[in-house]
């Protein structure tokens, strides 16, 4: 089967510069490179005085901070924690009763005047790193963010080969 | 021969990962907890059947004890109760309660109707003190040894065969350490 679509590709090829494969993966290891980096970015932090309209806010019943920096971080601290008892809700989205123990918690805090790092150091001395959706980089960690990387230089790999192999080969039969 | 190694290498790979990964022995919300090794966080709150007693950890200090989080709502602590029961009646440690999140006059009318394995129970209602600790469900039991240091953690109802195999062999090494 393999050599059928081998045969067809090499039909169609006929003609055009070799050349063009190897820019082709180029291009397309650019743009999977830049995508990644694109995604590896922190989210965009929302300027704390223009947040989200009124309605958005309102997360949970206890209403919204009359602080709109304080909201703003509020949100953003949610957001980043994972919801325990749901796994892939955070604890904004979720609305079991230890979520909305967590969000008091951190209502709490904010309102105390501790940072955030302060507020996702309490979280995980308590909950361990799966509690953040993104934990910070650490050597335990660095599988979580290097596999990415790593998949990709194999793809990368695996891709350079085949296509160096196809430029070898004869575009006669 | 690299081109038949290499995807069969990658295939035996992914075929161990996932017999560990995808066993259905493997429950997905059991965490490992942070606490494990560190000092049992201090709570002192009431005793859910007398509001005007304090329950407090400080002073199981020196003591290897139990603390059992359950709530009325809970509907594997029902289930656990019997065993506590039981467990209870061997006399090893003394077992705490945590109520949950729960009730009062419900945690009361628990406690009568199927019998009460716990030396005391303190009456988290608003959850802090579970925050304190890393709940995220009932019902957990954590073992605390005798230099106040958490020591174990396990999620699910303790049954007569986890209390042998998991808690027995801790306890008896915890008081030996602390001796």
């Amino acid at each position: 089967m393999g050599e059928g679509i081998l045969a067809a590709y090499r039909r169609r090829a006929k003609g055009r510069r070799v050349n063009q494969h190897w820019r082709g993966f180029c291009t397309a290891l650019a743009l999977a490179v830049a995508s990644l980096g694109a995604l590896a970015q922190p989210a965009p932090q929302p300027a704390p005085q223009s947040g989200p309209p009124a309605a958005a806010r309102a997360i949970d019943a206890n209403g919204q901070l009359e602080n709109p920096v304080l909201q703003g971080r509020f949100e953003q601290i949610t957001k980043e924690l994972r919801c325990l008892v749901c796994q892939n809700e955070s604890i904004a989205d979720s609305n079991v009763d230890l979520a909305q123990d967590l969000r008091r918690q951190v209502r709490e805090m904010l309102v105390a005047g501790k940072s955030d790092d302060a507020i996702f150091q309490f979280m995980t001395d308590r909950y361990g790193e799966f509690v953040r959706f993104a934990p910070p980089l650490s050597a335990k960690t660095l599988l979580i963010w290097g596999a990415p990387f790593v998949m990709l230089l194999i793809g990368g790999a695996v891709i350079f080969r085949v296509v160096r192999q196809r430029s070898r080969m004869p575009l006669d039969e | 021969m690299w081109k038949f190694l290499l995807p069969f290498a990658a295939f035996v790979a992914l075929v161990v990962l996932f017999a560990f990964g995808l066993s259905p022995k493997r429950d997905i919300h059991e965490l490992p907890s942070p606490l494990i090794g560190k000092p049992a966080p201090e709570f002192a709150l009431t005793d859910v059947t007398d509001p005007t007693r304090i329950v407090s950890n400080a002073t199981l200090k020196g003591q290897v004890y139990v603390l059992n989080v359950w709530a009325t709502w809970c509907v594997a602590c029902r289930e656990e109760q019997e065993d506590l029961l039981s467990i209870a009646r061997q006399k090893v440690v003394p077992i705490i309660g945590l109520d949950y999140r729960d009730q009062r006059d419900k945690a009361i009318q628990w406690l009568q109707q199927l019998g009460n394995p716990y030396s005391a129970v303190a009456f988290d209602g608003d959850g802090r003190t579970a925050i304190e600790w890393g709940v995220y469900g009932a019902p957990e039991t954590y073992l605390v040894d005798t230099h106040g240091t958490v020591i174990y953690k396990f999620i699910s109802p303790v049954t007569q065969e986890v209390w042998e195999k998991e808690f027995l062999p801790r306890i008896a090494a915890a008081r030996k350490a602390g001796a």
